[in-house]
């Protein structure tokens, strides 16, 4: 039996391993630590015996002694073991719910995920944290996704997971009042992870980061434990159809960009998928952000070429969008939507104000943008001028490579 | 989560580290001034390292031993350093990973100190926006 097999069980069994223990001992960090634990041992003993008939079970009782072993181990130090032993009846772990009811195996992710994400956090410590319990993945994994040393990462979780501690975090779910934004809260850290990965999945570049598809997965769990969250839903439909691009959105390495992608390798059963659910939830009527971006994402979806995209559709969308959630990224959407609906100069008034505020001035999206209404309209030294500021402030590296090709385009010299 | 580097533009006479203590600037400071000045720094680095948002970091030698190559006539020609005739040389950096610019701007005016330029850039990085 492979590594392979052992893993894909840890990774589904994972969350469910861990809430069994968070249920009856609330600390996340000493709990993932024993969840890691009998990891480790189902390792090396499933590839001996066969992985047990009942994996989850075997998880938990092997988790459970490692945990009391640990916690009575440094209990004098920390004071920590008359917490468990008050929270803990002698067999309650030992013999994990075997003539219960099984657990409801969303609500075990919900409350794992709020956990992840709560308030007390940094969204980057919310973002690790969530990959590690929720997602099951490695700390090296999640190290190599985020591209630094795994003992940064080790540091990253550790932390969190004191943090948490000093807060008082419980597992359970907030007040009702609460919920929809700690939910919303969880949702921002699905999105990041997903516009993480992928941003970054530039085909064959240095790592295909497992980002994106991750974050898919766990809002994909999210949206089956609340189905009539609206914006639960419109985010898994935008991660979707947005998703649906990878393979086409990279060509050796160098970004295409939407116009001039090839649609044929656009992964259409993704896009009908996504489709799918924005058909559902749309009609509900509240529309969030996360909808309005997917919606939009649809309507380029459904374009058979750059040039017949419904751009007065995508337009009215982000005056939406702009109502919503209004920000300057925002705008500059808007002002390329316009740009190609009614013509440049629509485009450019919008950009006009942007270049007054500070932080959007050394924004390179501002210029590329710009850059490409000026274009459009026949200015070429204007062009010319802010694809240069555009190249010289951006970081990501097939962007600059893409701005300098412009740049040589109208300046050949 | 994106990567910066802070770059310290410094000239310590002599060339030394930690380099305010060969700065002008600091040797008229009281020196419980000093003493504050430099537990704040080291709190602040281990602030950084606990949160896991530093990656690493080098102090450099003295402009004087750097070696040049320059490329002239097909092949490599060294010299001795240093580079450039500036006042202030690249005396040491540090590579963060932080969650936004707002952060490393934070980050990097707590590394700025009397006598020297902190240089904040963003490290390019493989990925990038298709729209």
């Amino acid at each position: 039996m492979s590594a392979r097999v052992v893993e894909d069980v840890w990774r589904r069994e994972s969350p469910h391993v861990l809430a069994a223990l968070l249920h009856r001992y609330g600390d996340l960090g000493d709990c993932e630590d024993a969840a890691q634990e009998a990891a480790e041992a189902a390792a090396r003993q499933w590839d001996h015996d066969g992985v047990p008939e009942n994996p989850r079970g075997w998880l938990i009782r092997v988790a459970s002694r490692r945990l009391i072993d640990r916690v009575r181990a440094d209990g004098a130090r920390t004071g920590r073991e008359n917490a468990l032993s008050a929270a803990l009846p002698v067999d309650a772990l030992l013999s994990p719910a075997a003539d219960q009811a099984p657990r409801d195996e969303g609500d075990d992710t919900l409350r794992l995920s709020l956990l992840c994400c709560h308030p007390s956090l940094s969204r980057s410590s919310q973002v690790a944290l969530t990959l590690h319990a929720v997602g099951g993945l490695s700390t090296a994994q999640i190290a190599a996704a985020y591209l630094v040393p795994e003992r940064t990462m080790t540091q990253r979780l550790t932390r969190a997971r004191s943090t948490l501690r000093t807060a008082g975090a419980v597992f359970g779910l907030p007040a009702p009042a609460d919920l929809p934004a700690r939910i919303a809260a969880v949702l921002d850290v699905c999105h990041l992870m997903f516009t993480e990965g992928h941003t970054r999945s530039t085909g064959d570049a240095l790592v295909d980061s497992p980002l994106a598809e991750e974050a898919i997965r766990l809002t994909r769990q999210l949206h089956a434990v609340v189905p009539d969250h609206d914006e639960v839903a419109g985010a898994l439909a935008l991660m979707l159809l947005t998703h649906a691009r990878a393979a086409a959105r990279t060509e050796n390495g160098d970004l295409v960009p939407l116009a001039e992608q090839d649609r044929s390798r656009w992964d259409h059963r993704r896009i009908a998928e996504g489709v799918r659910i924005l058909e559902r939830v749309l009609p509900r009527g509240h529309v969030g952000r996360f909808q309005l971006q997917a919606a939009i994402a649809a309507v380029h979806a459904e374009a058979g070429s750059g040039e017949e995209t419904d751009w007065r559709q995508i337009t009215l969308l982000y005056a939406m969008l702009a109502r919503v959630a209004p920000s300057p990224v925002v705008t500059l959407n808007q002002a390329v939507a316009l740009g190609m609906a009614f013509g440049p100069e629509h485009g450019l008034a919008l950009i006009g104000p942007l270049l007054d505020d500070p932080a959007m001035r050394r924004h390179h999206r501002t210029h590329a943008v710009r850059a490409h209404l000026l274009e459009m309209s026949g200015d070429l030294p204007g062009a010319l001028e802010s694809y240069r500021q555009a190249a010289g402030l951006t970081a990501s590296q097939p962007e600059q490579r893409y701005l300098n090709g412009r740049i040589r385009r109208l300046d050949p010299r | 989560m994106v990567k910066y580097v802070l770059m310290i533009h410094s000239n310590p006479q002599p060339w030394g580290h930690p380099t305010s203590d060969y700065l002008p600037e600091y040797q008229v400071m009281s020196k419980e001034q000093l003493e504050r000045l430099n537990a704040d720094f080291e709190t602040m680095l281990g602030e950084l390292r606990e949160k896991g948002e530093l990656l690493g970091g080098e102090a450099l030698g003295a402009p004087e031993s750097s070696r040049l190559y320059r490329w002239s006539d097909g092949k490599p020609l060294v010299t001795d350093g240093p580079y450039s005739e500036a006042k202030e040389h690249l005396a040491g950096f540090f590579l963060i990973d932080v969650e936004s610019q707002a952060r490393a701007e934070e980050i990097a005016a707590r590394f700025a100190g009397p006598g020297e330029t902190v240089e904040l850039r963003p490290a390019m990085w493989p990925g990038g926006s298709d729209q």
